[in-house]
């Protein structure tokens, strides 16, 4: 009988040591990211780390979906008070969020905090993306840019190289020289989507946008008559008129599918792509290349524009939650996290200790085409043109933009007529989002 | 023969309730978009200014708005068109008595059960103009590698046919049950009286259907301007070139992605009243016009 006592004593105390554990006060916090697929379970394990590193912290991760769907939410939520500590947004969301009121500027915190960031070891074409008005406004998280990859068994087959610096022609004539040959299908193909369009103008040292690219003030016209714009589109519409490019749709995975398959010996995608495609050639047996993005012929070449999503942090919370967050958004772009995440999914290291650190271990002499990518990034000039735009009403311009190439590609519509009919859109949907801002 | 509540107060609050929650969650939202459709808002309406009708003058004189009028129109004329013509000639064949004529009537009942986004999924596949099973075969028979996704017309098309054929197996059981309920004694008197099969049909059967045609023509019309969302979305995202960007899909893409609230509350205040108006006719005509069989 005595036992059975124990037994149930024990029982009780147990749980009862347990709760007394759970009690030590945490401070929540939340964050939402809009990384899919592999990507996932990556972040939800340096998420895990984070707990385990910091005890009195706890970070709730959440995937949200699309970058729309996260910023939808982030937003409706901090209206109804109860919005996400730490939030995950695309590059072009910059102007929206700015505006929108329900963050904190990055700098403020940094300050407010006493937090001490060596901005200095960042690499800088990174933040000066997300600087508004000469201050940090969001941490740079995912960053990434286009590079073409190219299926170096089938180019070799044909007898042709694709110069690490390409030009416009070196594509058609790579691409030509394949399908003559029947290698593969097609020569090239990458999605129907605005951001290369806008890579291309910024490579030309072309602000997409007027008043420096937005950033000495509300924008109010787009570039899309300048001939940079023309030169674009008109390359484009060769290479699809004479079936060198393939359209995947505005599908990314499309076009992965249809380079991976052998159907189109190059594709333009972007370089958080490089494991994915890595681990595509060798599963199809083929030797995959690298190279730059590719610039009209007789331009010379400025750079890119850095693509991706930093991290927001939203008013509204208690300081000791705003301080966890801003210690946990900043652990984020620490040396460790960050090579993690680079070696993770192909994402930039964002440091420059990182990048010494990979060198050290060989990491890009063992997976030169990761490289590529940063190299490209490195050799950026640092103007407006690459600096990015700032647009309130990007996502809409992205979306006329589109509409503008395709109805060219179908041969609906003449360059020079869609691309005045485009600009007349943008410009009226960027003007009155000044006029509502500017009240 | 009417039943007396034994207070005054009693149904008012039986049917709070229902009340409050309608009011909450459909007449209070329907009253702020009306209110919003009168504002240019970004940001949830974080940001809102006063415009008056300025939405609905430059909704109306949109190229887009009005394109996407019409693409809505087509889309819906080709959902219910294809889709009840197919369904009735495929439903006639599964309610003849053959052998597991269950096992074919279930079989066709799955599409239905499909979500939109497999649906778009499978369809997308199916024309991939590179490694799709239609355009092997349309390469193969006719030497011809349509490009669905890129050109306007022909993805208006794979979008029409997609949401047609998901709306299939809806249909189906609807035309089923309606040919179950033909009088036998009415088909027999048609043979007795020597009429063939194409005659018996369009004499006796189409007209007996026609209460059910009825609802389903309704009920497609309103799937084809509400339900279409979903497919658009997986397949086409209204693009290429808005070719197949129906008016729900450009309402959501103005709303969630544009962040231009204003002309989105606008554009569903005019959808509400296509909604009033198909609801209308469907109230008034009931009843009329379609041959309504037996007793």
């Amino acid at each position: 009988m005595k036992r059975v006592w124990l037994l149930v004593a024990v029982a009780l105390l147990v749980p009862s040591l347990a709760w007394a554990q759970e009690e030590a006060p945490k401070i929540e916090i939340t964050f939402w990211h809009a990384m899919g697929g592999w990507r996932v379970p990556l972040i939800e394990r340096m998420v895990e780390d984070f707990n385990l590193q910091f005890p009195w912290i706890h970070v709730t991760v959440e995937y949200k979906g699309s970058y729309t769907d996260t910023l939808n939410a982030a937003l409706a939520a901090a209206r109804a008070g109860e919005g996400p500590h730490v939030f995950h947004s695309f590059e072009v969301g910059t102007q929206l969020l700015v505006d929108s009121g329900i963050i904190v500027p990055a700098e403020d915190l940094i300050d407010q905090f006493g937090v001490i960031v060596p901005w200095q070891d960042y690499i800088p074409p990174v933040l000066n993306y997300y600087r508004v008005n000469g201050r940090l406004h969001s941490f740079p998280w995912n960053s990434s840019n286009p590079i073409v990859y190219y299926n170096k068994s089938i180019l070799d087959a044909a007898g042709v190289t694709l110069p690490r610096k390409p030009t416009y022609d070196d594509i058609i004539a790579v691409s030509q020289a394949v399908v003559d040959a029947g290698l593969a299908e097609y020569g090239i193909t990458w999605p129907v989507h605005s951001w290369f369009f806008e890579q291309w103008m910024a490579n030309q040292g072309v602000d997409l946008v007027n008043n420096e690219n937005g950033r000495a003030g509300y924008a109010t016209e787009i570039n899309l008559l300048h001939e940079a714009a023309i030169r674009i589109v008109e390359w484009w519409k060769y290479l699809y008129d004479n079936g060198l490019w393939v359209s995947p749709g505005r599908s990314w995975s499309q076009a992965r599918q249809i380079f991976v398959s052998g159907q189109s010996a190059m594709l333009i995608s972007s370089t958080s792509d490089v494991r994915a495609m890595e681990n595509a050639s060798v599963e199809q047996g083929f030797e995959l290349g690298t190279a730059f993005l590719p610039i009209p012929t007789g331009v010379e070449r400025h750079g890119v524009i850095i693509g991706g999503g930093s991290l927001w942090v939203t008013g509204g919370h208690p300081p000791e939650e705003l301080e966890a967050a801003v210690t946990f958004v900043t652990w984020m772009s620490q040396v460790a996290q960050d090579i993690r995440w680079h070696q993770g999914t192909g994402y930039f290291p964002l440091r420059l200790t990182s990048l010494q650190a990979l060198e050290l271990e060989g990491w890009f002499d063992r997976f030169p085409n990761y490289r590529t990518a940063f190299d490209q990034l490195q050799e950026t000039q640092l103007i407006t043109a690459t600096q990015g735009a700032m647009m309130g009403v990007f996502v809409e311009a992205r979306s006329i933009i589109l509409d503008a190439v395709e109805a060219v590609l179908a041969g609906d519509k003449t360059i020079q007529q869609a691309l005045e009919e485009a600009k007349a859109t943008i410009d009226q949907a960027l003007l009155d989002y000044k006029e509502l801002m500017e009240g | 023969m009417r039943s007396k509540f034994p207070s005054r107060w009693l149904p008012y609050v039986l049917l709070f309730p229902t009340l409050a929650l309608c009011g909450l969650f459909l007449y209070y939202p329907v009253v702020q978009s009306f209110r919003l459709s009168t504002y240019r808002a970004i940001l949830m309406g974080l940001h809102q200014k006063y415009v008056g009708l300025e939405n609905y003058v430059r909704l109306f004189t949109s190229s887009d708005y009005l394109n996407s009028l019409k693409v809505t129109f087509i889309f819906a004329f080709g959902v219910v068109l294809i889709g009840l013509s197919i369904s009735l000639a495929i439903a006639l064949l599964a309610n003849r008595k053959v052998r597991g004529a269950r096992i074919y009537r279930i079989a066709l009942i799955w599409p239905y059960a499909l979500s939109p986004a497999v649906a778009g999924s499978i369809w997308l596949f199916l024309l991939n103009p590179t490694v799709g099973v239609v355009n092997y075969v349309l390469k193969e028979l006719f030497g011809i590698s349509p490009d669905w996704m890129s050109n306007g017309n022909l993805a208006l098309l794979a979008v029409t046919m997609a949401a047609a054929w998901k709306n299939m197996g809806y249909n189906i059981v609807f035309f089923l049950a309606g040919l179950q309920n033909v009088p036998g004694e009415v088909l027999e008197a048609a043979r007795v009286d020597g009429a063939g099969p194409w005659r018996t049909f369009w004499s006796v059967t189409f007209p007996m259907l026609s209460p059910t045609t009825f609802f389903l023509l309704i009920m497609n019309l309103i799937y084809a301007f509400f339900g279409g969302f979903g497919l658009i979305s997986v397949m086409t995202e209204g693009g290429p070139a808005q070719a197949t960007n129906i008016l729900i899909y450009k309402l959501y893409q103005d709303a969630f992605r544009f962040q231009k609230w204003g002309t989105a509350a606008a554009q569903s205040v005019v959808l509400f009243i296509m909604v009033v108006a198909l609801t209308l006719i469907q109230f008034r005509t009931t009843g009329r016009r379609v041959h309504y069989g037996g007793n």
